[in-house]
C-alpha cells in the first residue's frame, strides 16, 4: 500500500505506469532527434550561401559542389523523414498503448471500490473520470509533452551553443522565449483570478438556465418568457460582461505572448543588421542567424497553443488521483453458517463528525423470519439496511451476521449472502434473460424461466417480440415500472441467497401490477431471512419483528399487536395511515 | 393545422450567419487579422532588402549606407510590433462580438422555450435543454472569437506568401510553389482514399462502443458488486477498450508515412530551390541580382513550413461547432404554440373533451388518446383511473394545451382552449403534479407567483390551507427563506404543499391534479390530502387516481383503457356494472389488504 520508493517526479505528475514512463523518455528523446535533424537542412543552406557570395570575395564559384549540396540535401531528407517516422511511433503508438492501461487499471479499481461509493457520488462524474481523463492524457501524452520537453532541451543547448559564437545575436533570438513564457505563467494567476469570477457568474447564469428550465410551466403560466425573466437576463448579462472582462484580461495575454515569440524574427533582423552596420558581426554568420530563426519559433509556437491542455491535464490527473487513492473495502472469505444478525452499540454518519445518522443501535434481526424497518422518511431506515450489506463500515459498535463481525468479511463473499429488491432498479443493455441470469451465472436455462416464473415475469416476456432474447434497450426504459420491479425480483429469486433485502416501493401502481408484484414477493421471502423497509405498515403488520426508527435511534420494537397497544409512534403512523389510505375526494 | 417548420442553413454558412449577429466587429476582426498575417511577412522583406543593400556593396563595408539599412532594421521591428497589434486588437474585437452573440442567441433560445407547446418540455426533458443552452451553444464562443479571425488569417496568408513568392523572382517562386503544392496534393490524395474514410468511421464507432460500454458499466456496477458479477461487466468493458487499442493503434500507424512525408516534405522547399538556383545561376549575366534573390528565398522559404502547420489545426475543432449548432437550430425550429388571431374568454369552466384523438409521436400508430369523448362539470371532482399506459396522464396534459390535440377540441365552457391566450388559460387553470418546481427565491415569492396581485394576508392564508405555514414558520427567516439556502431542506412533501399553495393563491375556477403517490411518509401524505380537499373546493377538478379509494365520492369516475373510455359514472354505478372498474377494485381490495408472510406454503 505504501509508496516506499521514491517516484521520478514526471513519472509522478503525469500519473504514468512503469512503461509509459520508460516509453515516455524514448519518445523524448526521438522528439529530440527529430530537433536536431532540422539542422541538416540549415546546415546545407548555409553552405550553399557561402558558396554563392564567394564570387565578390574574388573567388570562383563551384556549380559542382553546389550539386553536390543538393545531393546531400536529398540525403538529410531520407534521413529527416525517418526520424520523424521514429518519432512519429515512439509518441503516439506508446501514448495509446498507455491510456489502454490506465482504463483498464481504473476500471478494475473501480470495481473494487465500496457499494458507497456508486451510491454518494455522481456517476457521470465517475464515468468522466475513467474516459474523458484519460482521453486528455492520451491526447497531451501523443501530441504535447514528448515535443514541448524535446523542444526544450534542444532550445537550451542550441541556445548554448549560439552563445558561444555571439551573445548578442543569441540574446536577440532567445530573450523572447522567456519573456513568452514568462507572460504564460505569470498570467496565469491573473486568469485563475478572472477565471474564478468568471466560473462563478457562469455557474449563476448555468443555474438560472435551468432553473427556468424546469420552472418552465410556472415561467409560461406567468409569461415570464426570455428577458421578462429578470434574474435569467441579469445573470446572462452578467456573465457576458465578465466573460468579456476575462478574455482581455487573460486570454490576450497567451495571444500577445504567441506573438512576442515571433516578434524574435524582427528583433534579430534588428539587432543583426544594426551590429553589421556597426561592423560587429559578418555576412555569413548574421545569415547564419536569420535561417535557425526562422525555423525555431514554429515548434515553439504550437507548443505554447496547447499550453492551456497541459493545465486541463493536470486538473484531470488530479482527479484520477483522487479515484485510485480510494481504499478498496478488504477482508476475509470467512463462511457465515447461521444468519441472525446483530447489531451492538452501532453508530454511523456519513460525513466523519457532523450529525449521526445511526445512533447507538442495538438490535437483533432473528434468522428465518421478516424483520421490518419502519418510521418517518429520514429516521435511517435504508442506512440501516445498507450497514447489513457493509456499503459503509459502521463508526462504531459493530454488526455480527451468525457471529460474524462483518467488518472482517470481504464484501463481495458477504454479497454472496444476500439479495437485494431496491427500488432503482438497473437493467442493462443486453437480453431479458441474461439480465435474469445476472443473478446467478451458473444457473441452467430451466432455472432462468423458472425464476422469472415465480417472479410472474413469464406472461409479459412471452408477450415481447422475441420473448426472453428481446433486448433491452437502455436500462430496459421499454418496461413498464411494475415489470422492472418485477425483473429485479426474478434476479434475486436466481441468487436464492440465505438473506434478502427488500425496499418496498412507494409508489402506486395499477392494481394488477401491484398484485403481480405481491405475489413475487411473496416467492422470493420464503423461508429467508428477510430485512424489509416497509413504508405502507399494514403490508408488515405480521412481521416477526417491527423496529420503529426515528431519527436514527430505536424508538419501539416488537410485534404489530404490542406495538399498538403502547399508542407510541408505531400506533400514529399506523392510524395516519389507515385514514388517508381511506381518504376520498 | 397547417405546422410549417422553420427550417435552418446547416454547416458553415449557418454559422457566418450567426457570426452576423455582431456584424461590424465581426468584420472589423476579421480585416484586423488579415492585415496581422499580412504585417507577419514585413520582416521578411526587410531581410530581402537588407540583403540587397549589403551584396550592393560587398566587399567594401566602408560604403555601407548605414542609414537605409537602420530604415530596414526599423521595418523589421515595426512589421513585427504591427502584427502583434493588429492580432491583439483582432481577437479583442472578434471576443466582444462572440459574447454578444452568445447572450442573444440564449436569451433568443430560452424565449422561444417558453413559446413552445409545454408538451415538448415533457417529451424532451430538461437535461438535454439545459446542455445546449449551456454547451453547445458556448461553442459558437470559440467559431467567433477564436477560429473565424484565424481561418480568415490562414487563407490571407498563403495568398500574400504565394504573391510574395511570385513577385520577387518567378522561378524561384514557381519552384517553391511546386514544393508546396506536392506536399498539399499528398495530403489531399491520402484524405480523399477510400480507406481513411471508412478507417475514420471506424475509429467513431469503436470509440463510441467504449464510451458506452464504460457509462454502462458505472451505471449498473451496484449491480454486478450485489449479485458478484463484478467480472462479467468487466469483461464487456475490457473488450471494448482492447477492441479501441486495436483499432487505434493501426490507424495511427496508416498516417505514419503520410505524416511524416508532409512534415518533412515543407521543410525541405528548399530542395526545390536549389536545382532551379544553379540553373538560374549558371546562365545569369547579372550574377549580383540573382545572389541576393536566391539567398532571400533560401531564408524567406523555411517560414513556409509554420504557416502551413498552422493550416493544419485551424480546421479542427468545426465539426464539434457544427454538431452544437445543430442541436440548438432543431430545437430552435419546433413550432411555437399557435395563438389565436381573434382570443376569446369564456364565463362557465365545464370541460368537454369531444372526440379527442392525440398521440405523442405522429409515426405511432398507437394512439395515446383515441375518440376521448367526456365532459367534467363546473364545481365538480370528475376522476380518471385506468391502467398505466391507458391515457390518464394525456388527459391531464391536454387540458391545460401542453400539446394540441390531433382531431376533435377540448371545450372549456363553450369554447375551444385553442382560442384563449396562453396567458388567459394559464389564469383559468391550475395544475398540480408530482413534479414539483420550486424556485431559488422566498418562500413567499414563490407562492406570490401564482398570483402576482397577492396581498401579505392571501399568501398566509393560502400557506395555511395548504397546510404549509407551521413548517414555514419553524424555517429560520419564516416565509422570507430562501429555497437551495443551505441548511434549508424542505421534505418532498413539504415542497408538494407549498405547490398547492401556489394553486390555492392563483384561485384558477379548473384545477388538473395528479394525485401524490408517495407511501414515503404517512405523516405527510395526510397533510397534502388535507391541502388537497382546500385546493379543490367548488374547484371543476380533475383529477388523475392511482389508487381507487382515493376517488370513491368523486361525482364522476371515467375509466380508461388503451385510449379509450370504456366506463363512466359514480363509483357504486361503475361497482355494479361488473365491469373493468368493478374488476380493478376487486384487486385494489386484495392488494392492499395483502400481508407479507414468508410462512405460507
Amino acid at each position: 500500500m505504501e509508496k516506499t520508493r521514491k517516484e521520478p517526479y514526471l513519472k509522478n505528475a503525469m500519473f504514468l505506469t512503469d512503461k509509459g514512463y520508460k516509453d515516455l523518455k524514448k519518445a523524448i528523446f526521438a522528439c529530440t532527434i527529430t530537433n536536431f535533424s532540422m539542422f541538416i537542412p540549415a546546415s546545407i543552406m548555409l553552405f550553399a550561401i557561402m558558396e554563392i557570395v564567394k564570387p565578390f570575395n574574388n573567388e570562383s564559384i563551384s556549380w559542382l559542389k553546389l550539386w553536390g549540396l543538393f545531393a546531400a540535401g536529398i540525403f538529410g531528407f531520407i534521413l529527416i523523414f525517418i526520424c520523424n517516422k521514429n518519432d512519429y511511433k515512439k509518441t503516439y503508438v506508446a501514448s495509446y498503448l498507455e491510456s489502454k492501461n490506465t482504463r483498464i487499471a481504473i476500471a478494475e479499481h473501480i470495481r473494487k471500490l465500496p457499494m458507497s461509493l456508486f451510491n454518494s457520488k455522481d456517476l457521470t462524474e465517475l464515468t468522466t473520470n475513467m474516459m474523458g481523463d484519460v482521453e486528455t492524457s492520451e491526447h497531451v501524452l501523443s501530441h504535447v509533452y514528448p515535443q514541448l520537453i524535446a523542444n526544450g532541451i534542444s532550445v537550451t543547448i542550441i541556445c548554448i551553443m549560439l552563445s558561444f559564437y555571439d551573445w548578442r545575436m543569441s540574446l536577440a533570438i532567445f530573450i523572447s522565449v522567456p519573456i513568452a513564457l514568462f507572460i504564460i505563467v505569470a498570467s496565469r494567476k491573473i486568469q485563475q483570478f478572472l477565471g474564478k469570477r468568471h466560473a462563478v457568474a457562469k455557474l449563476e447564469a448555468s443555474g438560472q438556465v435551468q432553473e427556468y428550465i424546469e420552472g418552465i410551466k410556472v415561467i409560461k403560466a406567468c409569461t415570464l418568457d426570455g428577458e421578462k425573466s429578470e434574474k435569467l437576463n441579469n445573470a446572462l448579462l452578467n456573465m457576458k460582461k465578465l466573460a468579456i472582462q476575462t478574455e482581455l484580461g487573460s486570454g490576450i495575454f497567451v495571444a500577445s505572448s504567441q506573438m512576442i515569440l515571433q516578434a524574435g524574427i524582427g528583433l534579430t533582423i534588428f539587432v543583426g543588421t544594426t551590429l553589421l552596420a556597426g561592423g560587429q558581426i559578418e555576412l555569413i554568420p548574421l545569415l547564419a542567424f536569420l535561417l535557425i530563426v526562422t525555423r525555431i519559433y514554429g515548434p515553439i509556437n504550437v507548443e505554447l497553443q496547447l499550453l492551456p491542455e497541459l493545465f486541463y491535464h493536470q486538473i484531470a490527473i488530479k482527479r484520477m488521483r483522487t479515484l485510485m487513492d480510494y481504499v478498496p473495502m478488504e477482508g476475509k472469505e470467512t463462511p457465515i453458517e447461521e444468519y441472525n444478525i446483530e447489531f451492538q452499540d452501532v453508530d454511523f454518519s456519513y460525513n466523519k463528525g457532523k450529525e449521526k445518522t445511526i445512533s447507538n443501535i442495538s438490535t437483533t434481526i432473528p434468522a428465518n423470519s421478516i424483520t421490518a424497518l419502519v418510521g418517518p422518511s429520514g429516521s435511517g431506515k435504508s442506512t440501516l439496511s445498507r450497514l447489513v450489506a457493509r456499503f459503509w463500515d459502521v463508526d462504531k459498535g459493530k454488526i455480527t451476521i451468525g457471529g460474524v463481525d462483518i467488518k472482517n468479511l470481504d464484501p463481495e463473499h458477504l454479497m454472496g449472502y444476500m439479495s437485494f429488491v431496491f427500488q432503482d432498479v438497473v437493467l442493462f443493455n443486453d437480453t431479458i434473460y441474461n439480465n435474469i441470469n445476472i443473478g446467478n451465472m451458473n444457473a441452467t436455462k430451466e432455472e432462468v424461466i423458472a425464476a422469472a416464473k415465480a417472479a410472474r415475469c413469464d406472461e409479459f416476456i412471452n408477450k415481447l417480440p422475441d420473448g426472453y432474447n428481446t433486448l433491452l434497450g437502455e436500462n430496459g426504459n421499454t418496461l413498464s415500472g411494475g415489470e422492472r420491479q418485477r425483473l429485479s425480483i426474478a434476479r434475486a429469486l436466481l441468487k436464492d441467497a440465505p438473506i434478502v433485502l427488500l425496499d418496498e416501493a412507494t409508489a402506486s401502481l395499477d392494481p394488477e401490477s401491484e398484485e403481480h408484484i405481491q405475489q413475487a414477493i411473496g416467492e422470493l421471502i420464503k423461508g429467508k431471512t428477510v430485512i424489509v423497509i416497509a413504508h405502507k405498515l399494514r403490508t408488515i403488520a405480521k412481521a416477526d419483528k417491527i423496529i420503529v426508527l426515528d431519527k436514527g435511534e430505536i424508538a419501539e420494537e416488537g410485534i404489530h399487536e404490542i406495538l399498538m397497544m403502547k399508542k407510541g409512534l408505531y400506533h400514529k403512523l399506523f392510524s395516519i395511515q389507515q385514514e388517508s389510505m381511506g381518504w376520498s375526494v | 393545422m397547417e405546422e410549417s417548420k422553420k427550417t435552418y442553413k446547416t454547416g458553415m454558412p449557418r454559422l457566418l450567419e450567426l457570426a452576423a449577429t455582431k456584424k461590424p466587429l465581426v468584420i472589423l476582426s476579421v480585416i484586423l487579422s488579415s492585415l496581422a498575417a499580412i504585417a507577419n511577412f514585413i520582416p521578411f522583406i526587410a531581410i530581402y532588402f537588407v540583403i540587397r543593400e549589403i551584396l550592393r556593396v560587398w566587399p567594401e563595408f566602408s560604403n555601407l549606407n548605414i542609414s537605409e539599412l537602420m530604415k530596414f532594421a526599423y521595418m523589421a521591428l515595426g512589421g513585427m510590433l504591427l502584427n502583434v497589434f493588429l492580432y491583439v486588437s483582432a481577437l479583442m474585437c472578434s471576443h466582444i462580438a462572440a459574447f454578444g452573440t452568445l447572450y442573444e442567441l440564449k436569451i433568443n433560445f430560452a424565449s422561444h422555450l417558453a413559446k413552445v407547446p409545454l408538451g415538448f418540455h415533457i417529451m424532451i426533458g430538461s437535461g438535454k435543454l439545459r446542455k445546449i443552452t449551456d454547451e453547445n451553444i458556448e461553442k459558437i464562443e470559440q467559431f467567433i472569437a477564436h477560429q473565424l479571425p484565424d481561418i480568415v488569417a490562414a487563407f490571407v496568408a498563403p495568398i500574400v506568401m504565394l504573391i510574395l513568392l511570385l513577385a520577387v523572382d518567378w522561378r524561384f517562386g514557381s519552384a517553391a510553389i511546386l514544393g508546396m503544392a506536392i506536399a498539399f496534393a499528398m495530403q489531399i490524395l491520402l484524405y480523399g482514399k477510400d480507406g481513411a474514410k471508412e478507417m475514420m468511421a471506424k475509429y467513431q464507432t469503436s470509440l463510441e462502443d467504449m464510451n458506452n460500454a464504460s457509462v454502462e458499466y458505472i451505471r449498473g456496477i451496484s449491480v454486478v458488486k450485489a449479485y458478484k458479477q463484478t467480472v462479467y461487466s468487466f469483461q464487456s468493458l475490457h473488450k471494448t477498450i482492447k477492441e479501441y487499442t486495436d483499432m487505434v493503434i493501426p490507424y495511427t500507424l496508416s498516417w505514419e508515412n503520410p505524416m511524416s512525408m508532409y512534415t518533412t516534405l515543407i521543410n525541405h522547399i528548399y530542395l526545390f530551390l536549389l536545382p532551379v538556383g544553379i540553373l538560374v545561376g549558371m546562365n545569369t549575366t547579372d550574377y549580383r541580382k540573382f545572389a541576393i534573390t536566391f539567398i532571400f528565398y533560401l531564408i524567406f522559404v523555411p517560414s513556409i513550413a509554420g504557416v502551413l502547420m498552422k493550416v493544419l489545426y485551424v480546421n479542427s475543432d468545426v465539426t464539434r461547432i457544427f454538431n452544437g449548432v445543430e442541436a440548438m437550430d432543431k430545437i430552435l425550429s419546433e413550432p411555437e404554440l399557435k395563438q389565436p388571431i381573434h382570443p376569446k374568454t369564456t364565463e362557465s369552466f365545464q370541460v368537454t373533451f369531444k372526440n379527442v384523438e392525440f398521440s405523442y409521436k405522429k409515426e405511432e400508430k398507437i394512439k395515446a388518446l383515441d375518440g376521448v369523448d367526456f365532459c367534467a362539470n363546473q364545481g365538480e371532482v370528475t376522476a380518471i383511473v385506468g391502467p398505466s399506459g391507458s391515457g390518464k396522464s394525456t388527459i391531464a396534459h391536454l387540458t391545460p394545451r401542453f400539446f394540441d390535440v390531433d382531431s376533435g377540441k377540448i371545450l372549456i365552457g363553450e369554447v375551444d382552449v385553442r382560442d384563449f391566450t396562453s396567458s388567459y388559460l394559464m389564469e383559468k387553470v391550475s395544475f398540480v403534479f408530482q413534479d414539483v418546481f420550486l424556485f431559488k427565491q422566498s418562500i413567499y415569492d414563490n407562492i406570490a407567483m401564482g398570483n402576482p396581485n397577492a396581498t401579505k394576508a392571501d399568501i398566509e392564508s393560502a400557506a395555511k390551507a395548504a397546510q404549509c405555514h407551521e413548517f414555514i414558520e419553524k424555517l429560520p427567516n419564516g416565509y422570507q427563506t430562501v429555497i437551495g439556502t443551505k441548511g434549508v431542506h424542505l421534505s418532498g412533501g413539504e415542497q408538494q404543499r407549498l405547490a398547492i399553495a401556489r394553486a390555492i393563491v392563483k384561485d384558477a375556477p379548473i384545477v388538473v391534479l395528479d394525485e401524490a403517490t408517495a407511501f414515503a411518509d404517512p405523516e405527510n401524505e395526510h397533510l397534502i390530502q388535507k391541502a388537497f380537499e382546500k385546493l379543490m373546493k367548488n374547484k371543476t377538478v380533475i383529477i388523475i387516481a392511482h389508487r381507487l379509494s382515493t376517488v370513491r365520492n368523486a361525482n364522476k369516475i371515467i375509466v380508461m383503457d388503451q385510449g379509450k373510455v370504456i366506463e363512466e359514472g359514480t363509483h357504486n354505478d361503475l361497482v355494479a356494472k361488473e365491469g373493468k372498474y368493478a374488476a380493478m377494485w376487486k384487486t385494489y381490495n386484495t392488494t392492499s389488504s395483502w400481508v407479507m408472510n414468508d410462512k405460507e406454503a
